[in-house]
């Protein structure tokens, strides 16, 4: 500790002398002035920690130079010297912020104490300043050591890929990181801390999400999920998304929630299922081939029917032959369609319809051909199946290949003594998905045949399959996010089975943001 | 007489392709659309001839071809397979029937690839039964 440099200041030079010596003695160093404005040079050249002033001196008096002392530094040890019952003057001087007083005569020991005080008061001030400034360091420290990991969180938040937004408990958005703006589009200094849940969410998915915060679920019990986000500049966006609702002490804080853009994903995912089907096309050319051979045959026999019925003048020939050659230009027609719907990516065309309706327009088609072969086609219709969202000549084609399919199951089975029936029934299930069902009493099959019976070109019709017909079927269905089933017994007949999601006529369409 | 020759086809344009051939060249068309079917006629008309298509529904041309071979009576009515199957194919399928059956039955006279021109029919089939 440094306080050690007195200045005593008296108009006596006697008592300097005497209290200098004294303090000497005690080891102190002292520095001495006569008046008070000697004093206050003095001061300002040596700064020493503790001045001792009388408080009565012709010119500056010892209340003057207290003064003067306190506005150069204000931490200042000032003791004054007083006279006896000086009161007026002490209380002065007390208010001017003097440390300490002692009365004339100054004794030893009164001196002794007041320096002893003042001493400790500066020690005290010292340690006081010294823990102050070690504090400031160490909260400069703790500050950038929580800045650095702030800033550490904030570089993780911010170069994250997936998108991250989060929101406080008044769903305003306090997250948002790039990744975010480039699925929202939107760009973070509009959003962050501006925008709330309802201006970035759609109202659907907003919906969702403050719907999981009322649940009271635990962070990282909701696992992945895939849905179509739209932003409010409205593109459509598929993403896989996780939220976590957050809680402090069990009180809700906000919900944060993770997106993965699935754009690419998606894309290479089709490009794919389209390149696989393009590969099963091409593997199966010389299946094609022979179909198309077949076809060749029905041509060809058909126009030689024809030449000799024009040479023969015969009607009967003509008719004949002509029906042949038509017959084989509508299976180009239906082959070359087949083959366009299977390779290539297309979404149905919505419109509302009645399935009831397409079931009666098969039927019709189909009559003729299933009399001619003593098949009984039978229809077993719900009439509360009503209208609904179909791409209605999609679902026509389906049906037909499944009706076409089963008259062939009845023409294959050997045992003739059955009466042939092909049951068409549409129902509703109880998750509200809409089916269709095809069954038939025909020949049925083993369990090689089922197991093959979606690959490509896969037929059991020798030439006159294409061996696309239920594979595009399956497209179909599966372009209307329904499913087929197939139940078959050999020698007992088969059921198709088409489950279609249900949306009644009229509708909005709200599934694309919950798929 | 016109000689009898009986079309076994399911496909009703190769039936009539091939009678209206028959009928051109004087011979007297019977038609069966099936194996079983094939059969029967065969017993019922006796045919100079049998134009067998080998894939079918209800009793394929294989198994009717099988049938006719090792039967005594029947066995010497000559057959032109006609068929959009290639010979290989077929032949693989009879040996698989004849180890099957057991024995072995010889190969088709005339094996008609389709799509065949009418000429080509009607030299087969003269050569067979003129």
């Amino acid at each position: 500790m440094s306080a050690n440099k007195i200045l005593i200041v008296d108009d006596e030079e006697i008592i300097v002398r005497l209290l200098s010596m004294s303090l000497k003695s005690d080891g102190y160093e002292t520095v001495t002035a006569f008046n008070g404005e000697q004093g206050l040079e003095v001061f300002k050249s040596e700064s020493p920690d503790i001045v001792v002033t009388d408080i009565k001196m012709p010119g500056m008096d010892g209340l003057e130079l207290l003064k003067r002392i306190k506005e150069i530094n204000i931490e200042t040890e000032v003791i004054i010297v007083t006279g006896h019952g000086d009161i007026d003057s002490t209380i002065t001087a007390l208010q001017f912020g003097a440390s300490d007083f002692i009365n004339k005569p100054v004794r030893d020991e009164a001196l002794a104490i007041a320096l002893e005080r003042a001493k400790a008061k500066i020690h005290i001030r010292e340690r006081l300043e010294e823990y102050t400034k070690n504090l400031e360091i160490k909260i400069a420290e703790a500050t950038r050591e929580i800045r650095r990991k702030s800033n550490f969180q904030r570089l993780l938040i911010h170069s994250s890929n997936d998108a991250i937004v989060a929101f406080d408990q008044d769903w305003k958005i306090v997250v948002y990181n790039p990744a975010a703006a480039s699925i929202f589009g939107e760009k973070p200094s509009n959003v962050r801390n501006k925008m709330t849940i309802q201006d970035l969410y759609t109202p659907n998915i907003a919906g969702i999400f403050m719907a999981e915060a009322k649940k009271k679920t635990e962070p990282g019990d909701m696992p992945w999920k895939e849905m179509v986000l739209q932003t409010t500049d409205g593109r459509k966006i598929p993403v896989q998304y996780a939220t976590n609702v957050l809680r402090e002490n069990n009180e809700f804080m906000g919900i944060v929630n993770f997106f993965q853009d699935l754009t690419e994903i998606k894309r290479l995912e089709k490009e794919l299922v389209q390149s696989e089907r393009l590969a099963a096309v091409g593997q199966t050319v010389s299946g094609l081939a022979h179909y198309v051979k077949n076809i060749l045959i029905g041509l060809k026999g058909g126009s030689y029917v024809v030449d000799v019925g024009m040479k023969k003048n015969n009607t009967e020939k003509l008719k004949a032959g002509w029906e042949t050659i038509k017959k084989n230009i509508s299976r180009v027609s239906d082959l070359t369609q087949d083959l366009l719907t299977y390779s290539k990516e297309r979404e149905p065309e919505f419109e509302p319809c009645s399935p009831n309706e397409i079931v009666e327009d098969v039927m019709d088609l189909v009559s003729d051909f299933a009399a001619a072969n003593d098949i009984k086609i039978l229809k077993q219709t719900d009439p509360g199946v009503g209208e609904m969202i179909l791409d209605p000549q999609t679902i026509h084609r389906a049906l037909l290949n499944l009706v076409n399919n089963a008259m062939d199951a009845c023409m294959e089975d050997e045992d003739t003594s059955k009466t042939f029936e092909i049951l068409i029934k549409t129902s509703m299930d109880t998750e509200n998905f809409m089916c269709f069902e095809i069954r038939d009493n025909g020949c049925g099959m083993d369990e090689e045949t089922q197991k093959r019976l979606f690959n490509p070109m896969f037929s059991t019709k020798g030439g006159k399959g294409t061996g696309l017909g239920l594979l595009v079927t399956k497209k179909l269905v599966e372009e209307h996010k329904g499913t087929i089933e197939i139940k078959t017994h050999l020698g007992q007949g088969t059921s198709f089975v088409v489950r279609l999601p249900y949306q009644k006529a009229g509708t909005v369409d709200i599934k694309e943001d919950e798929s | 007489m016109n000689k009898k020759v009986l079309v076994v086809d399911d496909d009703p344009d190769v039936r009539s392709f091939v009678v209206t051939v028959l009928e051109e060249n004087q011979y007297t068309p019977l038609v069966a659309h099936d194996g079983i079917e094939g059969l029967e006629m065969i017993e019922k008309s006796a045919p100079d001839l049998i134009i067998l298509d080998v894939l079918m529904p209800r009793g394929s041309g294989i198994r009717l071809y099988h049938h006719l071979k090792t039967d005594d009576v029947l066995k010497h009515i000559p057959v032109i397979m006609f068929t959009g199957i290639a010979l290989k194919s077929f032949l693989k399928s009879q040996k698989a029937l004849d180890e099957f059956k057991g024995g072995e039955i010889p190969r088709p006279e005339i094996y008609l690839e389709k799509p065949v021109e009418p000429e080509e029919l009607v030299r087969a089939i003269q050569k067979k039964i003129g």
